[in-house]
């Protein structure tokens, strides 16, 4: 029943030396133009650990590929593996097995200077105040103290911190937390924006509009974002296509494009797309005409 | 008012009463057993002896000595307590090389270090400050590798997405997340510190707390040693103290 999409399959998946040639079976995107600027890849990862002797696999043979400047929404259920899927985009893992891609390079392990990340756990430093937590960041790649606190108190008030920004962060919500976690990812202005359940802790009203301001900082900069989240409607409002994974050890079971006209809450297109990816994720609706 | 009465009870009566009973059940076994003072001397006359000890030089050059070698000793211990539980905490490898040796002397009590101290150090500061640092030492090696282990991985990942080399993530989110529990090791080694330089003092020392002590022991002024052991236990509790306020400043954000 799951007719594996190509439509945003890596390129030359087993390509040993023909990776550069223009052998692409899809033939999206920059296939043409040559190079990977801002194209993110996952090349048949695998990922386990091993725990008290027994070995865990987590990711199963995942493969996707984010046009630049595009938005994949990743879904999945509850410990498919989404965070680690991230980790690995962000160099904070190893992946046992396949390659992860940017520019066309593999991802360093460690710093990776084109990337922003907001975590699931805000993990704000708790000695800094809010406006010291975003700035840090600016700092450590280079900004001066002036441009980085400007920056930062500019960040802030789009997430509507600016009364808090000389806050600590024990002082802050959850939900005032996370989205100082956002701030502090998105001022980097980073080319690859990596998200993990951003707007988990808001309350659903200013859960839609801090994804419409999302979507209007997108504009801004055009970063490719892999964004990971429990919540369907929420990865159609914001992606580009949708990553639907499988159980643990988890592969990709669908790769879904969402346009335009599927993002108006109003329209039939919007609730077949919904009815769609819930499927994939086995939820069927009850009611049936 | 009601308020204020409130705090003049908390901060200032109910200490007030604890040493009033250790006081009172000091009396009663004085009178009770008719002790003569060369034995126990009476609170008053511990009182008036420290009245008089507080009003010569000597006292206070002993005091000064004490505390001198305690400083020394104490810095030094932190530093390169702090500085070794750190690369402990950051690099396994060393943390493996070096957990026995860590662990095994720091069941060497600082007080079987004194023969060999005054043996190669005779009764001169260097001793009781290579005494003070080992004890503190050992405290904040233990507790900075425990606390550097222990850091929240969130914040980790946090600092390298923010393009932190190795270094500054040791240095400032590491070291500085491990701040509170480092505060009260530092508190706790502080008193082990205190207790060491007199101790060491007690056993072989030119100047100090600690020979002032054992001096009038042997000369049987016993008003002097007991009025010693009380400036002890009240330089102790102010260091202390003391630590305790600049922790707290330093860690307001809690």
């Amino acid at each position: 029943m799951t007719t594996k999409a190509t439509a945003a399959r890596p390129d030359a998946p087993s390509g040993q030396g023909e990776r550069n040639a223009a052998s692409r079976p899809d033939g999206t995107a920059n296939a043409a133009a040559g190079t990977h600027e801002g194209e993110f890849v996952v090349d048949h990862v695998f990922h386990g650990y091993i725990a008290a002797g027994r070995k865990t696999e987590v990711l199963n043979d995942v493969s996707f590929r984010i046009d630049p400047g595009h938005v994949a929404c990743v879904v999945g259920p509850s410990g498919c593996g989404k965070s680690t899927l991230l980790g690995l985009a962000a160099g904070l893992l190893r992946p046992s097995g396949g390659a992860l891609r940017w520019d066309g390079a593999p991802v360093a392990i460690g710093r990776n200077p084109h990337l922003g990340m907001a975590f699931q756990q805000p993990g704000l430093f708790p000695w800094m105040s809010v406006r010291e937590n975003v700035a840090i960041g600016l700092r450590t790649r280079g900004q001066t103290r002036r441009d980085a606190r400007r920056i930062a108190d500019e960040f802030l008030a789009t997430v509507v911190l600016a009364d808090f920004k000389d806050a600590y962060p024990n002082q802050l919500s959850g939900g005032m937390a996370q989205r100082a976690g956002i701030a502090r990812a998105l001022a980097l202005r980073p080319r690859l924006l990596l998200l993990d359940e951003p707007f988990a802790a808001v309350d659903a009203f200013t859960r839609l509009k801090l994804q419409q301001e999302f979507k209007a900082l997108l504009k801004l900069d055009r970063p490719t974002v892999l964004f990971v989240t429990h919540d369907v409607p929420e990865a159609i409002a914001l992606g580009d296509v949708i990553v639907v994974m499988t159980q643990r050890p988890a592969s990709v079971q669908r790769i879904i494009p969402v346009t335009r006209e599927d993002r108006d809450r109003a329209s039939p297109a919007y609730a077949r797309k919904l009815a769609q990816t819930l499927e994939c994720l086995g939820v069927t609706s009850d009611v049936q005409d | 008012m009601k308020r204020h009465v409130h705090v003049v009870m908390r901060r200032i009566v109910l200490p007030l009463v604890g040493v009033a009973c250790v006081l009172a059940v000091w009396q009663a076994t004085l009178s009770w057993y008719r002790l003569p003072p060369i034995v126990l001397p009476s609170p008053w006359s511990v009182a008036t002896t420290l009245g008089e000890l507080v009003r010569t030089v000597a006292f206070w050059h002993d005091m000064g000595v004490s505390l001198f070698e305690f400083v020394c000793g104490y810095s030094i211990g932190v530093v390169l307590g702090v500085g070794l539980g750190l690369l402990m905490g950051e690099w396994r490898h060393f943390r493996m090389a070096a957990t026995p040796v860590v662990e095994s002397l720091r069941f060497v009590v600082p007080f079987a270090w004194i023969p060999l101290t005054i043996l190669w150090f005779g009764t001169s500061y260097v001793g009781k400050i290579l005494l003070v640092a080992y004890a503190v030492f050992f405290v904040m090696v233990v507790s900075t590798t425990r606390a550097v282990a222990q850091v929240e991985p969130t914040l980790s990942r946090v600092g390298t997405m923010l393009g932190m080399n190795a270094w500054r993530l040791a240095w400032q989110v590491h070291l500085r997340a491990a701040a509170p529990t480092l505060a009260s090791a530092a508190r706790a080694a502080a008193a082990i510190g205190w207790i060491a330089v007199v101790a060491a003092e007690y056993i072989g020392a030119s100047a100090g707390l600690g020979l002032m002590i054992t001096n009038a022991a042997t000369s049987l002024t016993t008003s002097v040693v007991i009025g010693g052991m009380i400036v002890i236990g009240i330089v102790g509790a102010g260091v202390s103290a003391a630590i305790g306020a600049v922790s707290r400043a330093w860690l307001d954000y809690r």
